[in-house]
């Protein structure tokens, strides 16, 4: 055993995956620790936050202390962020529509422009050839108009409970600013949140770790089934073997995922916990390794200390896992690892057909997936809600293929270097 | 020889299932300048045309409530669901009550006439009410319970009578102008001939496809629809140039069969689409960051029209929710802003807003209650404290300590169900499932096939599905009286098959003698007591909650080819009901290009 490890340790490929797998698993046990509650908490009202800092305004406002920074070209950032040229453009096409002459209205020079918006711009007039949308963005852009270029201090007042007076408690200029390590209340979303305004990065890494479990149980089900079926098979022969193939023949013929959608269906969304799906996965994927589990055990079967073995009267069960297991543990493995594998895209493909684990009591990474797409994350531009679950998904399957090939690597004799 | 025949008859058979179903030659590339595009009202292929049968899966052609869908046929008058009005469509002028308040009598427009060329008469609208009645079709069911007869006086002159109780009125006066907004008008000697291929056949009657039915709307020029679209060509000769004074805009109307929403979506932003009545999360990014020509009715959230109250229903069948105590908790903790902000995405306006009654958002059914008498009942949500106390006092604690609470020594476990791949609602469910587990009581979500979820819920008996889905009250003559009756009424109670309301199976004999009341009253101070009390005994004994409001048909527009859509507080007055239903179909007169 010690040397197989040794063995293992030097491939490089099976190396980076395992290294991946770990990373990944003790990001997944150590993230909830800095960031305790369930990942399921619903704390944005709103979807699809964008990743970042986020800071309490309320808190800002009230309890941090402010410093005057006298930064230069920060007034024109603002005026930029407020009225980028595309909005300057838009005033200049109102205008026109509206009947000012085009050679009139100088978009470059600000104040002119306001000026000339300011006197100009009635929010009811509906000039010929302008749409409805185009008119409304306009009038967005007129209500951000106010106090651009003289900024006006933002004032905070509060209401007194006794006397109901509302009272001025802070007065914000332009050039005052916060240091953000001050500000008692700050949430850093590193994946900004999902349509149920959960944090996206905690919910990330929680359906990483369900989803692995996922895929550990199918793949421990699914390799158990085939190794004990392929050994049964490959060893005992005759009509055993003839009942274990024809099943298995069967279950080849008949598109795995296809048998998962219908097991999955009909055993009803109520039954369809996280251990539940993953049995369904394992149940129904242990057919390639009962074949090649079988193939391995009729070639080992005549063996002398096989022979050996039978005629001493060993029992079947002994004679498989001390004369014939042995044989084929290092198989088995690779094959464990790549159920494993398989196991978690299943359950991610199952999930998006709305057929995944029920959706209340865990995350999964195939659930993120379904409800981005279901919110149309894809089609709205949160990539965090969407594309990290993909990676994720990814970077699983990638490790644990890693370490499969390096597996191959040291034990078949034909890769053996 | 033989086999090439066979050849060309396999061919020949081939092509003519590819082939769709045509009425004239409609080309197969439409002028983008001449043609409205819709997306959301039609999924999957045409299957009948025939107004009398029960699933004709022609929703751009058959479809709305009282604001019914008119582009093809055509009702006697058009709901208006913003101002709660009918106005003259086939008919003409106001509808007129006689003095004992038992008949209303109808004038049909002498100007009206079928895409045959042949005028619509108080006959055709008499044909078609006796065809629903012989034929027991959903109208003929439901109507004649309200309606003794329809009778025509002269060609142009038909009068609907209402049955009576025995103190000589009308059972329900509000039937009567309901159907009078609802009732698709054929012509009678299209029934006459149908009824004479059908040889009394109920069945063969009801699902005769109806390729060649007789129709007297704007677009029943000609049809041509396939597995992926429908369209819809303008009759050119269409009598409405006399009531509208001129055509409408687009010469065609065409509805692709999107596979979902968000393909759908995608159609929309590329401009493919010009009217959308599809739900589009985030719709306020289409225009704010992506700058796209995309607008709704109204700029600012809620963005729609709330006609509509999806609501969550309490199984009484189901013993723990007997209990009002749990009702109630479970009610006051459901966090509805948040259902507001991540299920419908501000689209629809907050409790806050429009405090919660049986009520939707329109002005007129707002001031169908005395706001004040309920104001201490009402409820705004995320009461999580409370919801804990109302079940403590109630003895429903978590005796054994795993967290969630027992009633009669065991856990309760309920589950909160809605159709499958009904966005808005599953993640409404969502969050109801979440409250659950803050108060101690367990909520799982639970998504059937739509078809699986409405057999089960309509069944009487169930005790499958705990809480689920369904939308209460809307639009329409017979509203806001029947979002009471949709909610409370005794009459459905043990009823199977019963897809009308009271899914629950609430019984207060109080409430149906309200419901029986209000349609016999005229006088306002009195309806109004009436429609008030009904809204406390609402609130008080929660048979069900509100979670939302929600538009009857999503209206967001492309302004890339056409533009003049209606919007909130424009110089038309239309209801944003996607150019097609009731008065709404008026926008369809309006539209201009944004490039002639």
């Amino acid at each position: 055993m010690r040397n197989t490890l040794r063995q293992a340790s030097h491939s490089a490929n099976f190396m980076i995956g395992f290294v991946l797998i770990i990373a990944i698993l003790i990001m997944v046990g150590v993230y909830p620790l800095f960031n305790p509650g369930s990942p399921l908490d619903m704390i944005g009202l709103g979807t699809f936050f964008k990743p970042g800092m986020y800071i309490s305004m309320y808190d800002a406002a009230e309890t941090a202390p402010s410093y005057t920074l006298r930064i230069d070209g920060a007034a024109a950032k603002r005026i930029d962020a407020k009225l980028p040229q595309s909005d300057r453009e838009s005033m200049k096409r109102w205008l026109t529509a509206y009947g000012v002459p085009e050679d009139a209205i100088d978009v470059d020079d600000l104040n002119d422009l306001l000026n000339l918006w300011h006197n100009t711009y009635d929010e009811d007039a509906r000039p010929a050839g302008l749409t409805s949308a185009f008119r409304r963005s306009v009038a967005r852009i007129d209500a951000a108009l106010d106090g651009l270029l003289e900024p006006l201090d933002v004032r905070v007042y509060t209401r007194d409970p006794q006397s109901g007076e509302m009272n001025e408690t802070a007065r914000i200029r332009d050039d005052q600013f916060i240091n953000v390590s001050e500000v008692v209340t700050t949430r850093r979303l590193w994946l900004g949140t999902d349509n149920f305004g959960r944090d996206a990065f905690k919910e990330l890494l929680a359906a990483t770790g369900v989803s692995l479990k996922i895929g550990l149980i199918a793949g421990l089900i699914a390799t158990a089934l085939g190794l004990m079926l392929g050994l049964l098979s490959g060893f005992v022969g005759g009509l055993v073997d003839d009942i274990i193939m024809f099943f298995a023949n069967l279950f080849t013929v008949i598109p795995g995922f296809v048998l998962l959608i219908l097991i999955s269906y009909s055993i009803g969304q109520e039954q369809r916990g996280a251990t539940v799906v993953a049995a369904v996965i394992g149940c129904t994927s242990w057919v390639w390794t009962t074949r090649s589990v079988r193939a391995q055990t009729i070639s080992l079967r005549n063996r002398d200390h096989v022979n050996l073995s039978r005629l001493s009267g060993h029992t079947l069960p002994r004679i498989l896992a001390t004369d014939i297991l042995p044989y084929i543990a290092s198989y088995v493995v690779m094959a464990l690892i790549l159920q494993i594998c398989s196991g978690i895209l299943a359950e991610a493909q199952l999930s998006m057909l709305g057929l995944g684990p029920k959706t209340t009591e865990t995350p999964t990474l195939g659930l993120m997936m379904f409800w981005g797409m279901t919110y149309a994350a894809h089609q709205n531009g949160a990539w965090w809600a969407y594309f990290p679950v993909i990676l994720m998904i990814a970077l699983v399957s990638f490790s644990m293929n890693l370490m499969n090939t390096g597996l191959d690597q040291v034990f078949n004799p034909q890769l053996r270097s | 020889m033989t086999r090439k025949l066979c050849a060309l008859a396999l061919s020949l058979a081939m092509l003519l299932s590819l082939a769709g179903v045509a009425g004239a030659d409609i080309p197969s590339e439409l002028p983008r300048n001449e043609t409205l595009y819709f997306a959301g009202q039609q999924w999957g292929a045409v299957l009948s045309w025939n107004i009398f049968g029960a699933n004709q899966n022609n929703s751009l052609v058959i479809g709305g409530g009282a604001a019914s869908r008119v582009i093809y046929f055509e009702t006697l008058y058009m709901w208006n669901d913003l101002d709660g009005q009918l106005y003259p469509l086939l008919a003409q002028g106001e509808p007129v009550w006689n003095d004992e308040g038992t008949e209303i009598t109808v004038k049909i427009n002498p100007a009206a006439h079928f895409n045959n060329g042949e005028p619509v008469t108080a006959n055709d609208v008499v044909a078609v009410w006796d065809a629903h009645v012989k034929y027991q079709t959903g109208t003929g069911v439901n109507g004649s319970t309200y309606i003794s007869a329809v009778e025509a006086i002269d060609d142009g002159t038909v009068v609907f009578k209402a049955v009576l109780n025995d103190e000589g009125k009308p059972i329900n006066p509000l039937e009567l102008p309901n159907q009078i907004c609802q009732l698709r008008i054929t012509s009678a000697a299209w029934i006459a001939a149908l009824d004479e291929k059908a040889g009394g056949d109920q069945d063969a009657f009801k699902n005769d496809p109806a390729y060649d039915i007789v129709a007297s709307g704007p677009y029943a020029g000609s049809y041509y629809t396939d597995e992926t679209k429908i369209v819809l060509e303008r009759d050119d000769n269409y009598w409405g140039v006399a009531l509208w004074g001129k055509l409408p805009a687009p010469k065609y109307l065409a509805h692709i069969f999107y596979a979902d929403n968000a393909a759908g979506r995608a159609a929309l932003e590329a401009g493919e689409v010009d009217v959308s009545q599809q739900f589009n999360s985030d719709v306020e990014k289409m225009w704010l960051e992506k700058g796209l020509p995309i607008s709704t009715y109204i700029d600012e959230p809620p963005y729609q029209l709330g006609l509509v109250q999806p609501s969550a229903i309490y199984n009484l069948n189901i013993p723990v929710l007997n209990e009002l105590a749990v009702r109630k908790a479970i009610a006051i903790a459901v966090d509805y802003d948040q259902i507001n902000a991540n299920a419908m995405t501000h689209q629809s306006a907050t409790f806050e807003q429009v405090p919660r009654s049986l009520f939707n958002t329109t002005e007129g059914q707002q001031a169908a209650y005395d706001h004040d008498a309920v104001k201490d009942l009402q409820w705004a949500g995320k009461d999580i404290e409370g919801a804990k106390a109302l079940l403590d006092e109630a003895g429903i604690v978590d005796s054994d300590g795993d967290g969630w609470r027992e009633y009669n020594g065991e856990k309760i476990t309920l589950n909160a169900v809605c159709p499958n791949g009904w966005s808005d609602w599953q993640a409404s469910m969502e969050v109801v499932a979440a409250t659950g587990k803050e108060i101690g009581v367990e909520i799982t979500t639970f998504y059937p096939e739509a078809a699986e979820f409405y057999a089960v819920f309509q069944n009487p008996d169930q005790t499958q599905y705990a809480i689920y889905m369904q939308s209460i009250g809307g639009s329409g003559p017979t509203y806001p009286w029947n979002s009471i009756r949709q909610a409370m009424s005794g009459e459905f109670v043990g009823q199977q098959n019963n897809g009308s309301g009271n899914w629950g199976q609430y019984v207060n004999p109080h409430v149906d003698e309200i419901i029986a009341a209000i349609p016999q009253t005229s006088d306002e101070a009195e309806l109004k007591a009436l429609y008030t009390e009904a809204v406390q005994i609402y609130l008080t004994d929660i048979p069900s909650f509100q979670l939302m409001y929600r538009p009857s048909l999503f209206h967001t527009v492309n302004e890339s080819v056409w533009t003049n859509y209606p919007e909130q507080g424009d110089e038309y007055g239309y209801p944003p009901n996607d150019l097609t239903d009731g008065y709404g179909v008026g926008a369809l007169y309006e539209l201009e290009l944004v490039n002639p």
